[in-house]
């Protein structure tokens, strides 16, 4: 049998901020044209992982490998060739308010292509089609929704055809209409166009209806990773705990001991 | 990526060899400005040699179609691979375009 092609992978990766390690040794494969989504409470260290994938972060130690190629080890032109070949839609949308929505999808077009100006022009009909939003290339970001202003991201994102696509949480404060709207885009434009994507995301619902694969982050480390239904029958308490949003559990949300009384008397 | 153009029966057929991507769809939008220039009338676009073809590449299409349209003239294109043909219908391309098994067909319905 013809083995996978791991398009992403992460290899003993450790990071750490101001003494506190992030990441501490997280190994991890992406396949070809699979939507790997990893999950996690806030603040586990999930998107200071994709920080890392998409080069915006350097390790401490570890090896970000992207097609065979260690980008923490690339200079910045190699990097730069690696870069085309990704997208990636923020949680913010991080659209350029000052700019129409034709103009944000073009940003990287004029960036990286020399295009003509009618080529790129019909390539905008065409992505923003492709996110259900034809017809809205002269509106402003202020005057799209969140939702919408999440599927301009998305088209900018997939504007020089990337093989990879990575979400930071792509439908964080979407009421759950639009973010089902935005998953299920995720899906269609990953299986359409066999994009590999990788999400981030503590969405439960987000994450059952999009991963072919699911890796789940606990304090800086991958403590389970599998198909849905394998993370769904976890035997890991702290995974089911995650899943079922249970405020009791391994995982916990206050501190314990007694030092509170001392260090209000202190 | 090369192009070549033969003719029959008074049809222009441009047999395009290799994948149209971001850095070689501006060379075939400079072969179609010269085919809309001349006015010609009647094109092919024979696509059996692509096995790949990126947007810029099918907006490039989008813009000659749109230009032969203006002087009355048609444009079809033939051969298509599977792939290629995926990403006309996800782009929904394929309802503007004439799409032929082969070029010969192509020809004789024009």
């Amino acid at each position: 049998m013809q083995e996978k092609e791991a398009v992403i992978e992460i290899k003993d990766l450790v990071k750490s901020f101001d003494g506190r390690r992030v990441l501490n040794k997280v190994n991890l494969k992406v396949y070809k044209g699979e939507t790997m989504v990893i999950m996690g409470g806030s603040g586990c260290g999930k998107s200071t992982l994709l920080r890392h994938i998409v080069g915006s972060h350097m390790p401490d130690s570890g090896q970000v490998f992207i097609k065979g190629k260690d980008i923490t080890q690339l200079p910045e032109s190699e990097f730069d060739k690696i870069r085309k070949r990704f997208g990636m839609v923020f949680q913010s949308s991080a659209l350029f308010d000052s700019m129409s929505v034709e103009n944000n999808i073009t940003l990287p077009l004029r960036e990286h292509t020399k295009l003509d100006e009618n080529i790129m022009k019909i390539m905008v009909k065409m992505k923003l089609e492709l996110v259900g939003l034809r017809g809205f290339e002269r509106l402003m970001p202020s005057q799209l929704s969140g939702g919408m202003r999440k599927r301009v991201g998305l088209a900018r994102a997939i504007a020089l055809d990337p093989e990879m696509v990575f979400y930071d949480e792509p439908t964080a404060g979407l009421d759950p209409i639009v973010a089902g709207v935005v998953n299920k885009l995720i899906l269609d434009l990953s299986k359409k166009l066999q994009i590999t994507s990788v999400v981030v995301t503590h969405d439960m619902q987000s994450v059952f209806s999009i991963a072919d694969r699911i890796a789940m982050l606990y304090e800086g480390e991958v403590i389970a990773e599998g198909m849905p239904d394998e993370i769904r029958n976890s035997t890991d308490a702290r995974v089911q705990q995650f899943i079922k949003g249970s405020p009791e559990g391994p995982i916990r949300f206050f501190q314990e001991g007694d030092d509170y009384l001392k260090q209000l008397t202190e | 990526m090369k192009i070549t153009k033969t003719t029959q029966q008074g049809v222009v057929i441009c047999h395009i060899n290799g994948d149209i991507d971001i850095n070689s769809s501006p060379d075939i939008r400079k072969t179609f400005a010269e085919l809309t220039a001349s006015y010609q009338k009647k094109i092919v676009i024979n696509l059996a040699e692509v096995s790949y073809i990126d947007s810029s590449g099918l907006a490039t299409l989008v813009e000659m179609l749109k230009k032969i349209k203006i002087y009355g003239g048609g444009l079809r294109l033939s051969n298509l691979a599977d792939k290629v043909k995926a990403l006309f219908e996800i782009t929904k391309l394929e309802k503007i375009f004439q799409i032929y098994d082969t070029a010969e067909q192509a020809v004789a319905g024009f």
